[in-house]
């Protein structure tokens, strides 16, 4: 007899562990069911349209341009925040309803130099400061940030414009307007 | 007879012309980004064949984009330390400051050839090449000869190469 009571303890021991890691897993589930079905319709996710950079009235290289575009498109699909990551000029943009579009203005650059930065190690550093805007079809300006992006050490000086498009992606995906839901709110600030 | 002899010399100019102009060319270069289906930072070959500009990695298939889809070429120039991370953590390594002399004269020159083009949904492209020293300027008047229509200003390319060298050289 004395096994079989062993044998029944053990089982109900198995049981009370497996409720137990399950029921929180559970309610994290209701919990996003909730949030993501709050007015009894699923949450919208907002596609985004990336325009070409405008270097303003600064004297930026061409293929600086291109590579923060391109670093752009590349990091915000990374970040999966947006439903689809469109090209400027895409005409399959004009299809999507909830789409929002990214305008980069440089406001600063302060070109370096490799050389100068492998010789002098605090020196020949590659700068560069944007503002970001994510604006709905309409021309409302949703979120607005300055970014800053840079190369001091290591790497070419085209590194500089992939560290500044993560920090955009990492701006928007820290806004709410990425996720799901109405953008309302003016986001202003710098990163 | 004389007519006869001009149309006979003018129609091999033409051929030959037509065949300069359809010659496959082609370089070694330096994929930084962009261009479609290739990875970044690798090396291989740009080569311009018919109506299509090609980059194929090495011991790879070959990624192609139709010639007529380029809608501006860019050139500039930039200068390099050499050697990438091996040469970098030597240089680190190397004692009583030697690594930085050494940064002073391990440097190179190079083209970068930055191209604007449109895909199948007219979305825009871009894709920057680094090539040898004076190979930017054999690809762009390449892909102008076949009809690459540059919309810039030329005088920007030449402006855009020196402000960049001249930060290169402070």
């Amino acid at each position: 007899m004395k096994p079989s009571k062993c044998n029944l303890s053990i089982a109900c021991m198995i049981a009370l562990v497996a409720i137990i890691l399950t029921l929180p897993g559970q309610l994290a589930g209701q919990t996003e069911a909730a949030k993501s079905y709050s007015n009894g319709t699923p949450a919208t996710r907002w596609s985004v349209q990336v325009d070409r950079v405008d270097p303003g009235t600064l004297e930026l290289a061409y293929s600086f341009q291109i590579a923060i575009y391109e670093n752009l498109i590349e990091k915000l699909k990374k970040t999966k925040q947006f439903q689809q990551v469109f090209r400027d000029g895409d005409l399959k943009a004009s299809e999507v309803p909830n789409l929002l579009m990214l305008k980069t203005t440089v406001e600063k650059y302060t070109p370096g130099s490799e050389t100068r930065r492998a010789v002098t190690t605090v020196s020949g550093a590659t700068k560069l400061t944007v503002r970001s805007q994510l604006l709905t079809r309409e021309g409302e300006v949703v979120l607005e940030r300055t970014v800053n992006g840079d190369v001091r050490f290591f790497g070419s000086n085209l590194r500089a414009t992939q560290n500044l498009a993560r920090n955009i992606a990492k701006t928007i995906k820290q806004s709410p307007v990425s996720g799901s839901g109405q953008p309302t709110a003016v986001l202003t600030g710098q990163l | 007879m004389v007519a006869l002899i001009c149309c006979g010399l003018t129609a091999a100019a033409q051929n030959s012309i037509q065949q300069k102009t359809s010659k496959a060319f082609s370089t070694r270069a330096t994929h930084l980004l962009g261009f479609a289906n290739t990875k970044s930072d690798c090396s291989g070959t740009l080569s311009i064949e018919d109506d299509s500009l090609q980059f194929q990695q090495t011991g790879k298939p070959g990624a192609k984009v139709k010639i007529a889809s380029v809608g501006d070429v860019f050139l500039g120039a930039e200068s390099k330390q050499v050697g990438g991370l091996p040469m970098t953590l030597g240089k680190t390594a190397a004692p009583f400051g030697g690594g930085r002399v050494v940064s002073l004269f391990a440097h190179k020159k190079y083209d970068t050839l930055t191209l604007e083009y449109v895909d199948a949904d007219e979305g825009i492209h871009g894709a920057i090449f680094q090539l040898t020293k004076g190979q930017g300027e054999v690809v762009r008047n390449e892909l102008i000869a076949r009809g690459v229509a540059i919309s810039s200003h030329p005088g920007q390319l030449t402006k855009e190469s020196a402000t960049e060298a001249r930060h290169e050289t402070k």
